[in-house]
């Protein structure tokens, strides 16, 4: 038995990342399915989110499983205005060029980051980080991990439901479906496509912010996790929001048990061989049917 | 207009031969040399990215397997310029295993697929110590042994020049005909009997044989290579930008979106120290947005205004029609 609770503990931390994961991925699903684009700002975004907190954090002393509410709201005002005032303007929105936008969007978040704050590596201390709960005499939770996961969790929920239930849900999956025809429905396409860049930048701000303190802090921090998105995103069937959740955790997981039992060192690269692998064999995705 | 602009290349390169006999300073050739190498590169990549406008987001894949290339096997006990050579026919190798894999998808999901590859090399890089060096970083020979800088801005024009007439040459045969038609609409492309998956797979291949040598003369000129600087996603992003900036799928785009971006990256260095980056987002926000055919793009735009009709690439799409976009689509399902 002694490979049995190792085994159940990497899972159950696995569960506990993938739940961060899944918020930024379905962050990303959001807008890849309404926009089709694959946005290379993610990262920044997530990053972004971060700093916000950690500055909230230190100028008011709210904690951040408290302060990611601000991180979200400015992250989706931020994300309004970067397809208001940029994506917008891009004639035709030829895919080329808007991936060539978001990175250079992306370069100026972080690298702008970069100059205001410096590229050392900061870190927050909270009480809460060396609260452990028990499970029987082998598992143990970090509490930290585990709030974070329940908020998560929360969000990921309700962003499921914003999409399946309500009007600018029901607008965002018609615009997936068909960019042709919904504008012909009375659908205002620009603002359903922003609003949704805003969902998209706060879900990653906000898993930035609840990164926050169990995280080192620094200007490229956001890359690691927009690779990841990516795998999700493609995992999920591109476009399927809860594709991209299950897929979040399914990462999480894999991630965990591969740092088990291979080495820290080896979970990204395990991570892209499955993308590539899922990209080559069923391109549609694994765990999505229905696009968002 | 064709021979005004070989004329004006020719010249142009001879000129950029005889800098080293007034330049003194090695400080001046040494961003002479980042110029052209990345002009070269730029013109690699711009075989794939911009005359068959696929974009590769993973030429750090080979511009990493060329610089070490060189520097393992010639610490095997290779003499370097062969060990050059060789990394030059691994990076084909890689070039061919992720053009069959990658070739297969179309738009995102191509670039998406060229950065997962590039990021494996990476890490298997990073993470094999005892082969590579890992984190802590590998040595490099140098290639010339004397008057070194000299002779790698030298090597870095005649790479560029290399790579300029192979590109002229593409531009006029049929080979460039088949990609650009590719580029417009790949559908069509073969429908009327273009084999696209191996006309993008050799397009491919040149373009990862240049981007190798570029790779090694980069890693000897600095002597020390680390995976994380060699092999990143923000090496394939720069070398993506410098076309792109110039104007993808033309043939002067290349050099100029080089000399843009490293002089202002020179330029802004001092005043923005570690966040020398920024400089290259701002740029590419602004020609996104004000120059969507990149410098020399609009420039040859501005001068067929009162000629042909233009015929540019990357213009403003018409949109597609539902159903064409199902069809287009349809491998997804």
């Amino acid at each position: 038995m002694n490979w049995f609770y190792p085994c159940i503990q990497a899972i159950l931390n696995g569960l506990l990342t993938g739940a961060l994961y899944a918020l930024i991925g379905m962050g990303m699903a959001l807008i890849f399915g309404v926009m089709r684009i694959v946005n290379f700002t993610h990262g920044a975004f997530l990053m972004l989110g971060m700093y916000v907190s950690y500055v909230f954090f230190l100028k008011t002393g709210i904690n951040p499983y408290v302060g990611f509410i601000v991180s979200g709201a400015i992250l989706f005002v931020i994300g309004y205005a970067v397809y208001m005032r940029l994506l917008r303007r891009i004639p035709g929105q030829v895919d080329f060029m808007v991936i060539l936008l978001t990175l250079g969007l992306g370069l100026i978040i972080t690298d702008g980051v970069q100059l205001v704050f410096g590229a050392d590596y900061h870190q927050i201390n909270l009480p809460l980080l060396a609260r452990n709960f028990r499970l029987g005499s082998q598992i143990s939770v970090n509490a930290p991990w585990l709030l974070s996961f329940v908020i998560a969790l929360i969000l990921a929920v309700l962003l499921y439901f914003v999409v399946t239930h309500t009007m600018f849900g029901r607008a965002a999956r018609a615009i997936a479906q068909n960019p042709y025809a919904s504008p012909l429905m009375g659908i205002n396409v620009n603002r359903v496509q922003a609003i949704s860049f805003g969902i998209g930048a706060a879900a990653a701000g906000i898993a930035g912010a609840l990164l926050l303190p169990v995280f080192y802090l620094y200007p490229t921090v956001g890359s690691q996790f927009e690779l990841k998105s990516f795998v999700m995103v493609v995992l999920g069937g591109m476009g399927s929001i809860q594709g991209a959740a299950i897929a979040g955790l399914v990462l999480g997981v894999v991630e965990s048990l591969t740092s088990l039992y291979w080495g820290n060192e080896w979970a990204l690269a395990v991570d892209f061989v499955i993308f590539i692998l899922v990209l080559s064999l069923k391109p549609s995705g694994i765990f999505g049917s229905q696009r968002a | 207009m064709r021979n005004r602009q070989f004329i004006a290349a020719s010249v142009f390169f001879l000129l950029s031969l005889a800098v080293p006999l007034l330049v003194r300073s090695d400080y001046t050739l040494q961003i002479l040399f980042r110029v052209f190498l990345f002009a070269a590169l730029g013109l690699a990549w711009n075989l794939v990215g911009g005359y068959a406008g696929q974009l590769s987001l993973g030429h750090a894949a080979y511009f990493g397997v060329g610089a070490y290339g060189l520097a393992l096997l010639s610490k095997a006990g290779i003499s370097s310029w062969v060990s050059l050579f060789l990394g030059m026919v691994l990076a084909l190798i890689s070039a061919a295993i992720i053009g069959l894999v990658s070739f297969r998808l179309r738009g995102p999901y191509f670039a998406l697929c060229t950065i997962a590859f590039a990021e494996v090399l990476r890490l298997v890089a990073k993470n094999l110590p005892d082969v590579t060096g890992g984190d802590v970083g590998t040595q490099v020979p140098l290639l010339f042994t004397q008057s070194s800088i000299k002779s790698f801005y030298i090597s870095g024009v005649l790479l560029t020049a290399l790579a300029f007439v192979l590109t002229a040459w593409i531009e006029r045969s049929k080979f460039g005909y088949y990609l650009m038609a590719i580029r417009e609409d790949e559908d069509t492309a073969m429908s009327v009997g273009i084999n696209t998956s191996h006309v993008k797979l050799w397009s491919l291949l040149i373009s990862a044989a240049i981007t190798a040598i570029g790779g090694a003369f980069y890693a000897s000129l600095f002597l020390f290579i680390v995976p994380d600087q060699v092999m990143s996603i923000d090496m394939s992003v720069e070398i993506a930008i410098v076309p792109m900036l110039g104007g993808a799928g033309t043939l002067f785009g290349p050099l100029i979106g080089s000399i843009v971006l490293e002089t202002a990256s020179e330029i802004f260095k001092n005043v923005f120290q570690e966040a020398h980056l920024l400089i290259y987002g701002v740029l590419v926000v602004i020609v996104v947005i004000f120059l969507p055919e990149g410098i020399a793009g609009t420039i040859v735009n501005k001068l067929r205004l009162f000629k042909k009709a233009p015929a540019a690439p990357f213009a403003a799409q018409v949109p597609v029609r539902p159903e064409e976009e199902a069809e287009r689509t349809a491998f997804r399902k």
